[in-house]
Order: structure tokens, then C-alpha cells, then sequence
């Protein structure tokens, strides 16, 4: 999961943001060339069927450490990039830092 | 009346991958029953089975998704592709809403089963895999074969223990015969060899008990010694084509299935009954228009109990007669395990293979002879050379269901 771990700029450790973490996940998972990942691509523009998407909801709640909801699968398929970064900011607490799971 | 022919075999079996070596392994005597250990919470378990070498990169391209498909429909989808390359057929646009898939499995997606309640009740108690209920249904082999062969006709699975490919390849001649489709793919598949299923069944106390000096011969049916059945895991896969369709393609024509007998014991949940197979026997060779004395091989249920091959005998004797005495009847069991659900479709591949090769496979490990099994068992090896026009093969089930299938060289 190298993708989703903190990078290093100038020698100071640097936050991963939660978009680069979604967009390794997306990037390893379906073997996408990062750049192609943008906010604005929705996940059927990238190929993902409806079975790709159940399963990112899973590797999402894996990596953020947050839980789903039922509903949140609904409209997934017109969801961009940014609508699904967004909803896992929703999800997790604001005093916590989104920290990469079993990172660190 | 529409005719139905077997064009192609596909097995996945504790006796080799294909059907040849499976069917030469079978007349040398050898068996593929060996220890497997299942790993369990509290550390190991041994029991002895019909385990399969599978490599699942010589079925699959890089892409395919593995962690989709349970050991179950892996073998199925192997088995079925095997086949289907074994009739070289292709299935054009016109005859993919004509063709279809008839499957039998007893237990299902065990591995993802047990997995699943492992990962729930041991690990996290939060959630599971995603995309579990499409592993776990019963119809994910059956579907994944349609999917991949292109197959819009009828696309059915049926669950019926350890008759289940019987009654699928039986049930898939009339989809033939009766119109609905002119090819099916048929047959099944079960792999039960989990830590969960081994304890369930040993519960049951019908499993052998492991010959502690030779693993490989604890399955001994219709002998005195015998003490209970072995399981295996495997698939096997038949292409059932209308005859005159077959025919016009110039495909290789293995055998016409002549004739299929379903009946029910209606008595009791385990114990067979001598009426009830009898009347499946029957039933298949009323169907097929012969009698006795026309058949020449019989591939016994025979499982190694102490109830089933003396209720068997009794059921052929009672259907064959004094020719009960000269038919070779003779369980392959003792060799590959019982495949439950898959049992009846690889035993029906067996039986075709010995008109095929003209041999008849043995019963193995029959060394103590046990009064009430007085037949011809074919003790030891098989015997080559030998003139099988006709086969019947048997297949019972807990629950009562019983199916015979009856073939004859085309």
C-alpha cells in the first residue's frame, strides 16, 4: 500500500491527502495510471462496474477505518472521485486526523 | 423421438484432470485417497480424502478474479471448459438461446461458507466480504459456465445430496428431448474438504475409518471390512448435444444417454431403501426401452457403508435377477471418494470412459469378501478388452432421492 503512505517533500514528512489515498486505492485495485484519477472522474468513466464498486466501499471502510452506511452505495455510479472524498470526510470525526490505516 | 449423445468429457478429480489418466489410474487399481489436513482454530486436523491437485493458472487467464469464485465453481468452470473444448463445438449466435446449463452440487460454496463464519465469528464481527452472497449461492457455478460459454437457454441448479449431477445430467437429457434446448452442459461439483464439513460428517459416523497402514485404501466397498464412506472433492462435466444435431457437425459421439429413473424413498431421512432404488433402476430402463440383460456394466452407488451396498446389492438382484450374478458391478468410489453432489456426474463419466476403452474399472480394496454383497464386484483391478455395448450408473442420496442413468454406445 505504498501508494497511500505519507511522502516526504523537502525532508518534512508531509499528510497524505484523503483524495492521493482513494486515488492509490483506485490505482492498485483496477491498475490505473494515477494521473488518469482525477476528482473529477466519476467511477464509471474509469471502468468500474457495479461489483467494483461494492467492493471499493469495503477497501474505503479498510483504509479509513469508518463504516458505510447502507444508503451510501445509492448514485455511486454518477459519483465522481471528489462526491466519494467527501463522503468519507463526512464519516470521519473531524478531531481525527485521517490518518492511513495500520500506517504508521 | 429427439435423441440425446454425449460429445465431450471434462473431470477435475482426485485421480488426475482428464479423463483419460483418471480412467487408466481407475483400471490399475490406484487410489487417489490420501490424508489432508484442515486447518482449524484450535490447530490442525487430519482425515483422509479424495483431495484434487488443482492449479488454477491452467484454467484461468491472469484477469479472472479468483477471490470471485469458490473452490466449487472453480472445478466447475475447469471441468466445464475442458469439456466444451473436448466436443469442439462452437456455440454460434443462433445456438446460444438453444443451449444451456444443468448442474448438481450437494453442499455448495463451502469454502466461502465456513470462511465467511470464521471471518464473523472469530475475526471481526463487523463485516464480511463483499462480495460473498454471489460466491456462496448455489447457481454461482452454473451461472459462471453460462456466462463464460455464451449459453441463453435454460441455466438450472439442482440440490439433491449426493444425486445431485445424476438428476442434473438426467434432467438436462429432457431439456434435449423434449425440445427446449439442443445442447446442455451438464453435470457437477462439490468440495467439501473443510475443517466445518469434515466434523459435520464425522458426526454422522458413516466415515471410514483411515487404515492407519494405507491411507489410500480406507474406502472398501461391498467388502466385510468396510467401514464407511471416504469423502472426495472434484467436478465433472458432460456436452450433451441432440443426436442428429452432433451428427451433422461430425462431432465425436461418446455415447447416447438412453435412459433416466428418478424415484424417491419417501421412508427415512438416511437409511436407502431396496424398493426405492429398485424403482429408479427400473424406471431408467423402462425409459430406455432395454432390460437387464442388455446391460453390461453397473457403477454402484456404492459407498462403503454397511447400509448402502448391501441394500444396493439387494436392489440389483431384485432388478436383475439371475443376471444380477453376471453384470460386473463396481464401485470407483473406492478410489476417487464420494464427491456428494458430484459423485453421479464423474461415476457417469466413468461408465462411458469403459465403453469407450472397453474396459471395466474395478472395485478397490476388496479383499474381504462379505455374504450379503455376493455379486461381481470386480475385485482389485479392472478388466480390459472387454465388450460394454450398455452401462448403468446409480446414484442415492440422504434425503431419499434416487437417479440412474443409463448409456449405450452410439
Amino acid at each position: 500500500m505504498s501508494a497511500v503512505h505519507g511522502v516526504e517533500q523537502a525532508g518534512v514528512p508531509t499528510m497524505t491527502t484523503t483524495f492521493e489515498r482513494v486515488q492509490g486505492i483506485l490505482g492498485k485495485k483496477y491498475s490505473l495510471a494515477a494521473e488518469t484519477i482525477t476528482p473529477e472522474s466519476t467511477l464509471e468513466s474509469l471502468g468500474l462496474d457495479s461489483l467494483d464498486l461494492i467492493e471499493l466501499l469495503f477497501d474505503v471502510e479498510d483504509e479509513f477505518q469508518i463504516r458505510i452506511p447502507q444508503d451510501g452505495g445509492s448514485g455511486l455510479k454518477t459519483a465522481t472521485v471528489q462526491d466519494i472524498v467527501d463522503s468519507i470526510q463526512s464519516l470521519v470525526s473531524p478531531e481525527t486526523p485521517v490518518e492511513p490505516a495500520g500506517g504508521q | 423421438m429427439r435423441r440425446v449423445v454425449v460429445t465431450g468429457l471434462g473431470v477435475i478429480s482426485p485421480l488426475g484432470n482428464d479423463p483419460d489418466s483418471l480412467f487408466s489410474r481407475l483400471m490399475a487399481g490406484e487410489s487417489g485417497i490420501r490424508e489432508v489436513t484442515t486447518e482449524e482454530p484450535k490447530g490442525r486436523d487430519t482425515n483422509v480424502a479424495g483431495s484434487v491437485a488443482f492449479d488454477p493458472a491452467l484454467y484461468f487467464p491472469a484477469s479472472q478474479r479468483l477471490d470471485h469464485l469458490d473452490r466449487v465453481s472453480q472445478f466447475s468452470l475447469a471441468a466445464a471448459a475442458t469439456a466444451v473444448k473436448d466436443a469442439a463445438i462452437e456455440i454460434t449466435d443462433d445456438l446460444k438461446p438453444r443451449s444451456g446449463v444443468s448442474f448438481g452440487t450437494g453442499m455448495g460454496a463451502s469454502n466461502a461458507l465456513e470462511e465467511t463464519f470464521a471471518q464473523l465469528l472469530l475475526r471481526d464481527p463487523d463485516r464480511v466480504k463483499p462480495l460473498t452472497v454471489l460466491k456462496v449461492m448455489n447457481n454461482a457455478s452454473a451461472a459462471h459456465i453460462a456466462i463464460q460459454h455464451s449459453l441463453g437457454g435454460p441455466d438450472l441448479t439442482y440440490s439433491c445430496a449426493c444425486s445431485s449431477s445424476s438428476v442434473s445430467i438426467g434432467e438436462a437429457c429432457r431439456q434435449i428431448r423434449h425440445g427446449y434446448a439442443d445442447v446442455m452442459i451438464a453435470g457437477g461439483a462439490e468440495a467439501p474438504l473443510t475443517f466445518g464439513f469434515f466434523k459435520a460428517w464425522e458426526a454422522m459416523h458413516i466415515l471410514a475409518v483411515p487404515d492407519p497402514s494405507d491411507p489410500a485404501a480406507s474406502c472398501r466397498p461391498f467388502a466385510r471390512n468396510r467401514s464407511g464412506l471416504v469423502l472426495g472433492e472434484g467436478a465433472a462435466m458432460v456436452v450433451l448435444e441432440e443426436r442428429e444435431m452432433a451428427i451433422r457437425r461430425g462431432a465425436r459421439v461418446y455415447a447416447e444417454i438412453v435412459g433416466y429413473g428418478s424415484s424417491n424413498d419417501h421412508s427415512h431421512i438416511t437409511k436407502p431403501s431396496v424398493d426405492g432404488q429398485a424403482h429408479a433402476m427400473e424406471l431408467a430402463l423402462a425409459d430406455a426401452g432395454l432390460t437387464p440383460a442388455d446391460v453390461d456394466y453397473v457403477n454402484a452407488h456404492g459407498t462403503g457403508t454397511a447400509l448402502n451396498d448391501v441394500t444396493e446389492t439387494r436392489a440389483i438382484k431384485r432388478v436383475f435377477g439371475d443376471r444380477a450374478y453376471r453384470v460386473p458391478v463396481s464401485s470407483t468410489k473406492s478410489m476417487h471418494g464420494h464427491l456428494l453432489g458430484g459423485a453421479g456426474a464423474l461415476e457417469l463419466v466413468i461408465s462411458l470412459l469403459a465403453m469407450h476403452y472397453k474396459g471395466v474399472p474395478p472395485t478397490a480394496h476388496l479383499e474381504v469378501s462379505d455374504p450379503e454383497c455376493d455379486l461381481d464386484y470386480v475385485p482389485g483391478r479392472g478388466r480390459s478388452d472387454q465388450d460394454v455395448r450398455c452401462v448403468m450408473s446409480n446414484s442415492f442420496a440422504f434425503g431419499g432421492t434416487n437417479a440412474v442413468l443409463i448409456a449405450r454406445r452410439a
